[in-house]
């Protein structure tokens, strides 16, 4: 306060005296009017002053200003008109405008006017509380200059006004709900709230992410067109940016929300190219730092692993390769692009894999990497193009050991195509160390070495590259053609700075050497490469020599360190004895402990990315001086070393490799048991399917047996029951419940069906002695023509019916066969129910004998009562329920066996039938036989007209019957005129 | 992955009780003796299977320490269920559970489902909290109630997938307001797809969900 009196009372002398009073006026009217009117023309009145008198209405009106908010919530019109003044009072938005056009030194006081005007409106923290519940008013005139509001008094005291939001209830949440208000205006300023809210703390940032803030930013973005949309796009990224960098929780929650496949659609940037607005390349830049967020090599590896499966899943990292083989792309934007794709496939071999497969649009296609190398390579390119390029090869190489083979094997010489037509990225790698631009020397080299990291065989491999050199001259090693370089380096022009061509080699043999004591050996035949080094280390040279010093000490130190004593002359001992000599141990030691004193060395060990503020500062690669680190304390042990303590520690050391491979052993072991148990955890899951639906099959069947116990049970209640009704009715023929009525019933039927059997074999009998009779008047016709003939027509009359009747009879036996059987299988099954149910109690076999039995009904009572103790135990064990059921099945399959022969008889039976029918009709033809034997004979006896005429005459004379049994007359007629 | 339904927990309890390791125990199906302290919240997820359906449970695991107390409840709101953690070796936060409900219950949604856990059942040895005292506790104040190891794994599945099944049961009852994600549950694609296909089911989309 007293600082803001202070500016007030030197800046505003004379002139802002009478507006001090007015403004006073103001504040009076606004603390003791009780007219709502009246008030609300003061605020009024104050707002259109606050900006040109920030500084008084700031100092005098504030409190009124909070007091009007606090008491005059019900007119909207004049809260709003006091969030308008104290917006004004306290952003420095509006300032800002006005100090482009004045001078810049008025720029410091009016942003410290912000900061103590937000101090002074926070030192009560219920007033920032009051602000919140204000938000909640939809009114437009309230929610927007609230939203303002907190804006800027975030922007000014960002970690006092978060924490008080923090601990005020739901406060986070609230502010959350203007993502969804409908007036764009709102939802817009509703995110740079957000922006402001969510800078640097992570407590809000989480909260914000759990209030869903991730699915209505992104869909935010795809309603405004992704990159295609406007400044409200950006700014949803940089709240997006603000919510996940360095936030682990919300990357995981990101991932896990499946939220990376909704970034796919961002980079369908297509080729049509719809052109490249500023705003365009602004999203798309905030974009691929988004996704570079979720994949960064600083995040844990699990989360980072877990994110780029994600990201080649969905199809984020084939889309983000189709940019960065696509024309027309801006610079910086292809840039950006590849350092993304550089740290998606970064470590994680499906990606790494995909990304060696992708081959450029061109004729004939090359591979992307190929493509890539030849801009890394090419000094027309852009500096941080180039140094993206290297780092996607690094991101490629990094724990990729069959891409670190396919680079190698494309310089080795059984591989090289041998046409020439395509260019491989061996060639270009070979091409770029040996070019006289010192920046691709170097970048080159970095390259190279990328493909040896931690990987022994390709170390060895890389021995065997064999150059050309000019005509005439035996081809040179690619080791040898290094170290050529390294000492007549300064005899060739070069571009650029001399120092990279030979700091870039110098890392390449250090790598290349170390853990290589094949490549020791190598180095060390030429037996020009030690004097080299040594003469470098000891020379005096200036302080932009130290680094190449510190180098070369480093690789003398690592061909004395991995130095396996193979050849004579440059055993360990030697060497050590050729540094005391000619350098000094202390001198050595402290050239080996230039290289991690040097500026730069610092700032490349702290990220991968090879990232240099410019051209010149190029020098260290990142993996580099991992290595360093590594090897500049054992190295320096290494030379202090007396003899003895070396031979320890060669049997130190040998005994570690024994380590080591038992390690290795165990690692392969554990890596197969891994393996084993990943197998048997599939297993584990498909058996847990299995057997949750084995559960279920398990659960259908428990309530079915329970069902049958139910039944059984009320059976057996059932059974209870009867018992009681037996005992004291005396009534033994009901003591198996339904049973004895259904066998009764069934009884009955089949009696009846024996009757009629009876029935039908008496009107057989019948047929049979009408036959008889015939055939007895046959024998008489002769005696009797006239009456025999009339019998005949009568006889042929009664045959048709006979015949009629006999199919009748014939289909109703059938039927009532089938009846029967049914009836018997009916019986069967209940006389099987009856017998499990009752072994000791006899079924009744017969109602007549029921009366009989009456006197032994309480014997049977008993056995009933022991009988149902015998059936608890039953119930109380599922096995034998069970054992009872297959009982069951059993006894019914003897019941169809049963059946079977029962239906065999009936077979019989029918065929008896049959067999009768057949006989009745013989019987029939016998019968015609002997009426035409009759008729013959009465034609001899001299009647042939008259039995014709008589013979028509009755068919004719009854009309009906003609026409209804026409066949049968034709028939009948047919049959006499034989 | 596409899922039926996704619910967001909370896990809140004194601090020491094994909130955190529990999470682990059921995302990573790890115990770390050695756990570092939650500061502020962590989230950790999994997809689980209830009556066939794919869910997946967003899962926010808490401080416990009073001054984290104003972060955790902004917490509350949004969440569909919430496991109560005490420790059965450690009266005091058995004691503290009436202070927790009452936070819970004064900030969350009315049927946000509380499951009761008292946690460190392997030590047997070191009880001071009875099952009965906990089970009585659940029963007085309607939570569900089950006693956990996050270190042997012991109920830790149950325990969190039951408190799934009572809100799936819930939003079958029609109690939740599925289509209110401040309730802290949100309808998937995938239940989107079965609803409007029957034949959806064959379809590709879901080859990749697997079985369990
Ligand atoms: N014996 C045992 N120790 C546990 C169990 N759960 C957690 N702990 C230990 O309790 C301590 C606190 O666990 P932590 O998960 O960090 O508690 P938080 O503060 O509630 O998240 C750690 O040392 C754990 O190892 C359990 O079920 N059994
Ligand atoms: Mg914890």
């Amino acid at each position: 306060m007293n600082f803001l009196r202070g500016v007030m009372g030197g800046q505003s002398a004379g002139p802002q005296h009478t507006e001090a009073e007015t403004i006073q006026k103001l504040c009076d009217r606004v603390a003791s009017s009780t007219l709502l009117d009246d008030r609300r023309n003061a605020v009024r009145a104050l707002k259109s002053l606050s900006k040109k008198y920030r500084l008084e209405v700031g100092i005098q009106a504030m409190e009124h200003l909070i007091h009007v908010l606090q008491t005059d919530r019900s007119d909207s019109e004049i809260i709003g008109y006091a969030l308008d003044t104290l917006y004004n009072i306290i952003s420095n938005d509006e300032e800002e405008e006005v100090d482009d056009v004045e001078e810049e030194n008025s720029t410091r006081p009016s942003e410290d006017l912000g900061s103590q005007f937000t101090e002074i409106f926070i030192k009560q923290p219920e007033n920032i509380t009051l602000l919140l519940s204000l938000l909640e008013e939809f009114d437009f005139h309230v929610r927007w200059p609230g939203v303002k509001l907190l804006t800027s008094l975030l922007k000014h005291l960002g970690p006092q006004v978060q924490q008080i939001i923090l601990v005020s209830p739901m406060g986070v949440s609230r502010l959350m709900d203007l993502l969804a208000d409908s007036r764009e205006v709102i939802r817009n300023d509703g995110v740079l709230l957000l922006q402001a809210l969510t800078r640097s703390n992570g407590a809000i940032q989480k909260i914000v992410a759990f209030e869903n803030a991730f699915e209505r930013l992104l869909d935010i973005i795809t309603e405004e067109g992704n990159s295609d949309g406007g400044i409200v796009v950006e700014d949803c990224l940089l709240l997006l940016q603000n919510l996940l960098k360095n936030n682990n929780s919300n990357q995981n929650f990101f991932k896990e929300g499946s939220y990376i496949q909704r970034m796919k659609p961002w980079f369908e940037v297509g080729d049509e190219n719809s052109g490249w607005s500023a705003q365009k390349v602004t999203n798309l830049h905030l974009m691929l730092q988004l996704v570079r967020v979720l994949v960064s090599p600083t995040n844990p590896p699990g989360a980072t692993s877990s994110c780029q499966k994600a990201m080649f899943q969905c199809g984020l990292l084939q889309q983000l390769c189709t940019i960065l083989m696509a024309t027309g792309v801006p610079a910086d934007i292809l840039t950006e692009t590849i350092n993304t794709v550089s740290e998606v496939i970064r470590g994680c071999q499906v990606n790494q894999d995909y990304f060696a497969s992708v081959n450029a649009p061109s004729n004939p296609p090359r591979p992307a990497i190929v493509v890539l190398l030849m801009s890394m390579v090419n000094e027309r390119q852009p500096f941080v193009l180039r140094c993206a390029v290297l780092y996607c090869f690094q991101c490629f190489l990094y724990k990729n050991q069959k891409g670190q083979g396919e680079i190698v094997s494309t310089l080795l010489p059984s591989t090289i195509d041998a046409t020439g037509n395509s260019v491989s990225a061996g060639q270009l790698l070979c091409g770029g160390l040996f070019s006289t631009d010192s920046l691709s020397n170097w970048c080159a080299a970095v390259a190279l070495a990328h493909a040896l990291q931690e990987n022994a065989t390709q170390k060895e491999q890389l021995l065997r590259v064999q150059l050309a050199t000019s005509i005439g001259n035996p081809p040179v090693s690619l080791l040898q053609q290094c170290t050529n370089i390294l000492s007549q380096g300064d005899k060739i022009n070069r571009r650029g700075s001399k120092i990279q061509t030979r700091v870039g080699l110098l890392m390449l043999l250090c790598t290349w050497l170390s853990n290589c004591p094949i490549a020791v050996t190598h180095f060390l035949h030429n037996s020009a490469n030690v004097p080299f080094l040594t003469g470098q280390i000891a020379e005096n040279l200036g302080e932009e020599e130290q680094l190449v010093q510190g180098l070369c000490a480093l690789l003398l130190g690592i061909t004395i360190y991995f130095n396996d004593n193979s050849l004579e002359s440059y055993m360990k001992e030697k060497l050590k004895q050729l540094i005391e000599k000619r350098i000094g141990k202390e001198n050595f030691i402290e050239k080996l402990g230039f290289i991690s004193k040097h500026d730069l060395y610092s700032r490349a060990s702290q990220k991968p990315q090879p990232n240099f503020l410019s051209p010149e500062c190029m020098i260290f690669d990142h993996e580099f001086t991992k290595l360093v680190k590594e090897l500049e304390g054992v190295i320096t042990k290494a030379i202090y070393k007396s003899r003895e303590e070396d031979k320890e520690e060669e049997e130190v050391k040998k005994t570690l490799e024994q380590h080591d491979s038992i390690v290795t052993h165990y690692k392969n072991m554990i890596r197969e048991q891994d393996l084993q148990l990943e197998e048997l955890k599939q297993q584990i899951s498909t058996l847990k399917c299995q057997n949750e639906q084995l559960q279920t099959a398990v659960t259908q069947q428990a309530s079915q047996i329970q069902q049958h116990k139910d039944q059984y049970n009320l059976l057996k209640i059932q059974l209870g029951k009867e018992t009681q009704h037996q005992g004291s009715h005396n009534d033994g023929a009901q003591m198996n419940g339904i049973q004895p009525e259904e066998i009764s019933r069934l009884r009955e039927e089949v009696e009846e069906l024996k009757s009629n059997q009876e029935l039908l074999q008496s009107q057989l009998a019948e047929k049979d002695s009408l036959i008889e009779s015939l055939k007895s008047l046959e024998t008489s016709s002769g005696m009797n023509e006239q009456s025999s003939e009339a019998a005949s027509i009568r006889d042929s009359e009664q045959i048709a019916e006979l015949k009629q009747e006999l199919e009748t009879l014939k289909s109703q036996l059938n039927t009532q066969s089938m009846e029967i059987n049914n009836l018997q299988i009916e019986k069967q099954e209940l006389l099987q129910k009856a017998e499990a149910f009752a072994q000791s109690v006899p079924v009744p076999g017969d109602s007549e004998k029921i009366a009989a039995k009456t006197t032994d009904v309480e014997g049977r009572l008993s056995a009933l009562l022991e009988e149902n103790k015998e059936l608890k135990n039953e119930i109380k064990s599922l096995s034998e329920e069970k054992t009872a059921i297959k009982e069951q099945l059993d006894s019914s399959n003897s019941t169809i066996a049963i059946l079977q022969n029962e239906k065999n008889s009936l077979e019989l039976h029918i065929k008896d039938s049959k067999k009768e029918q057949d006989d009745l009709l013989v019987l029939l033809a016998d019968q015609d036989q002997k009426i035409i034997a009759i008729k013959k004979k009465l034609k001899e006896a001299g009647h042939p007209d008259e039995e014709e005429d008589e013979l028509i005459i009755p068919v004719g004379q009854d009309d009906e019957f003609d026409e209804d049994e026409d066949d049968d007359k034709n028939d009948i007629e047919g049959d006499i005129q034989l | 992955m596409a899922y039926a339904y996704l619910f967001k927990y909370i896990i809140i309890g004194d601090t020491g009780v094994g909130k955190s390791c529990l999470l682990l125990q059921f995302t990573d199906k790890r115990f770390q003796p050695v756990h570092d302290l939650t500061i502020g919240v962590e989230f950790g997820a999994r997809m689980i299977t209830i009556d066939g359906k794919q869910i997946k449970l967003q899962i926010w695991d808490t401080a416990g320490q009073e001054s984290f107390r104003s972060i955790t409840r902004s917490y509350y709101r949004g969440a569909a269920g919430a496991l109560l953690v005490y420790d059965i070796t450690r009266r005091d936060t058995f004691n503290h559970l009436t202070t927790w409900l009452e936070d819970a219950r004064q900030h969350s949604n009315s049927n946000m489902v509380i499951m009761l856990i008292g946690n460190k059942s392997d030590l047997e040895s070191r009880r001071e909290v009875k099952k009965e005292e906990g089970e009585a506790f659940a029963r007085e104040h309607g939570l569900i109630f089950m006693e956990t190891s996050a270190k042997t794994a012991s109920n830790v599945e149950e325990a969190f997938i039951n408190t799934a099944k009572e809100i799936y049961e819930k939003i079958q009852e029609g109690v939740f307001d599925i289509n209110n994600e401040a309730n802290g549950i949100k309808i998937g694609p995938q239940h989107a797809a079965t609803n409007a296909t029957h034949t959806g089911n064959q379809g590709g989309q879901q080859a990749g969900g697997g079985c369990c």
